[in-house]
């Protein structure tokens, strides 16, 4: 919660994206979600750290509620029904206008190819546009931050 | 179009040319006397429109005929001539807005009013003094032979028209097509009028949807200002990603700053890919009885639990990796302080080895949370991670 604490300091404004990831409810819900995928998981397959992972990132989403395109990109890539089911209606699908317009020009060849990495990494992001682009990946970075906290909280470390 | 038009027209109406000054002060009556060089009784003005506005009398006749054919009867009826009806309806056209700002005193060349609205016609733009002076020379191409006493040489005049804010041309341009029928680059004045009365207009004054001053040096049309708009979200959304990668605020540039986050989320991602690895590897013998203070741990330090059995790892793996350099940045947790190992063989083979010796449920809800900032755990981890990768 420190953390908490120090980071909403640094960001004053309302609800940014990274404050909602940041703050305990959130960890919390990725926790019990985790812990749930996790002895699902075992009780599925076998320990194959990708399935792990898998429920990890699927618990991150669900725990996001759908709102940010990346986390609907997970939760729908792995097996659609599955993880719908589980998100038992708490996922909000917001069907927004679609951008057509995308970046015409990210000004500079460099800055373009690591738009472009960017899209890769971020799951579900290849089409939209650059602030879009921008928006979601810090989300996700901030999604990201919280699960890694999370999980070496489980590890104890 | 202009030498030519101006050269038999100005030879004999030079008279006419005051008086159709003066006249076309006071519009419709004055209109129709210059347009009537042998009705014209005050000679003083006449000629002032044309000669002020350059154009060549068939253009101030089409002109005539652009702002208005339904009005001239209207204004047919007022005084003279019949010939030319559309010209007194192009007058009164021009008549209307022009009539506010003009003065009273007939005469041409003090009239401040007249000045003005000749200058705001700017048809002289084109026009100069030769081709003024020159007699307005439409007078051959007008319809109406009246015309051509219209264009009386004004040298004066265009010397101030360029001087008047451009603004009022839109104001004028339209209105003035009556009066500025005589000018010879009417046309052609309207039609670079119109370009800058667009330019000026679309400058913060007419903007059909957000008045937004233009900054100074910057395009003001639409296209621009959504261009605009967009980069600034673009750059507020790059500001936010750069406060949240830690380490991103010193570095200047786009490119930089994009590449910092890029080796950020895939250090992420990477430590995700551990941590899930290494649950993978512990998960059988998890116990999640214990979970309860875990669930509901908050990130700061927590009692040890040791007594319910999380023990983390054997002591030996977490000497062997080289976070012990660290060490004084870790807790110094003497116990178990299972510390990230990134080498990836060394922690697998630790795995293995350790793990018929510590039967224990990995999960520590708790008890090995160490005091440290959470926060900069994660960092020093990524920092590690960068190291050490």
């Amino acid at each position: 919660m420190i953390t908490a604490a120090l980071i909403s300091k640094r960001n004053p404004e309302g609800s940014t994206s990274e404050n909602k990831w940041r703050t305990g409810a959130r960890e919390r819900a990725y926790r019990r979600r985790l812990v749930e995928a996790l002895c699902r998981a075992r009780g599925g397959s076998a320990s194959g750290p990708r399935a792990v992972k898998e429920a990890a990132d699927s618990a991150l989403a669900l725990t996001a509620r759908g709102r940010s395109r990346w986390s609907r990109a997970i939760l729908f890539g792995r097996r659609g029904g599955n993880l719908l089911l589980k998100a038992r209606g708490r996922v909000l699908v917001r069907r927004g206008r679609p951008r057509m317009v995308a970046a015409p020009r990210p000004e500079g060849k460099g800055v373009r190819d690591s738009l472009r990495t960017l899209r890769w990494l971020v799951p579900g992001c290849r089409k939209v546009s650059t602030s879009s682009l921008l928006k979601e990946s810090a989300d996700y970075v901030a999604a990201l931050e919280m699960q890694v906290k999370a999980m070496r909280g489980l590890f104890g470390v | 179009m202009g030498p030519a038009r101006c050269s038999g027209v100005g030879s004999g109406n030079s008279g006419a040319y005051t008086t159709e000054i003066a006249e076309s002060l006071r519009f419709e009556e004055e209109i129709h006397s210059i347009v009537h060089p042998s009705l014209d009784s005050s000679p003083a003005a006449g000629g002032s429109f044309t000669a002020l506005l350059g154009l060549p009398a068939n253009q101030a006749v089409e002109l005539l005929h652009e702002t208005g054919p339904s009005e001239a009867p209207g204004s047919a009826a007022a005084p003279s001539p019949t010939g030319e009806l559309w010209r007194l309806r192009l007058g009164e056209h021009a008549a209307g807005p022009l009539h506010l700002p003009l003065g009273c005193s007939p005469t041409f060349p003090s009239n401040a009013a007249l000045v003005e609205r000749a200058a705001r016609f700017s048809v002289f733009a084109a026009e100069d003094s030769p081709a003024l002076s020159s007699g307005g020379g439409p007078s051959p191409r007008l319809k109406a032979e009246p015309l051509d006493s219209d264009s009386p040489p004004l040298l004066p005049i265009p010397t101030e028209k360029t001087q008047r804010p451009a603004k009022r041309k839109e104001c004028e341009k339209s209105k003035a097509k009556g009066p500025a029928k005589k000018s010879k680059s009417a046309e052609e004045n309207t039609a670079a009028a119109a370009k800058e009365t667009a330019a000026e207009n679309t400058d913060g004054e007419k903007l059909p949807y957000v008045h937004v001053r233009a900054r100074r040096g910057q395009a003001t049309d639409s296209h621009s200002l959504a261009e605009r708009a967009r980069r600034e979200k673009i750059n507020a959304r790059m500001k936010l990603l750069q406060e949240l990668v830690p380490g991103c605020s010193k570095i200047t540039g786009t490119a930089l700053v994009l590449d910092e986050i890029i080796n950020h989320v895939q250090s992420l991602q990477r430590q995700v890919e551990f941590l899930s690895m290494r649950l993978a590897a512990v998960n059988p013998r998890i116990d999640f009885g214990g979970l309860d203070s875990f669930l509901s741990a908050e990130c700061g330090p927590l009692a040890t639990a040791n007594g319910r059995g999380g023990v983390a790892l054997d002591p030996a793996l977490w000497s062997s990796h080289p976070v012990t350099a660290n060490g004084a940045r870790w807790l110094p947790q003497p116990q178990i302080r299972h510390v990230d190992v990134w080498p990836t063989q060394q922690s697998s083979t630790a795995w293995t080895r350790d793990g018929p010796a510590h039967p224990h449920a990995l999960l520590n809800p708790g008890a090995s949370l160490v005091g440290y900032d959470p926060a900069s755990s994660v960092l020093l981890n990524s920092n590690q991670l960068k190291t050490e990768l």
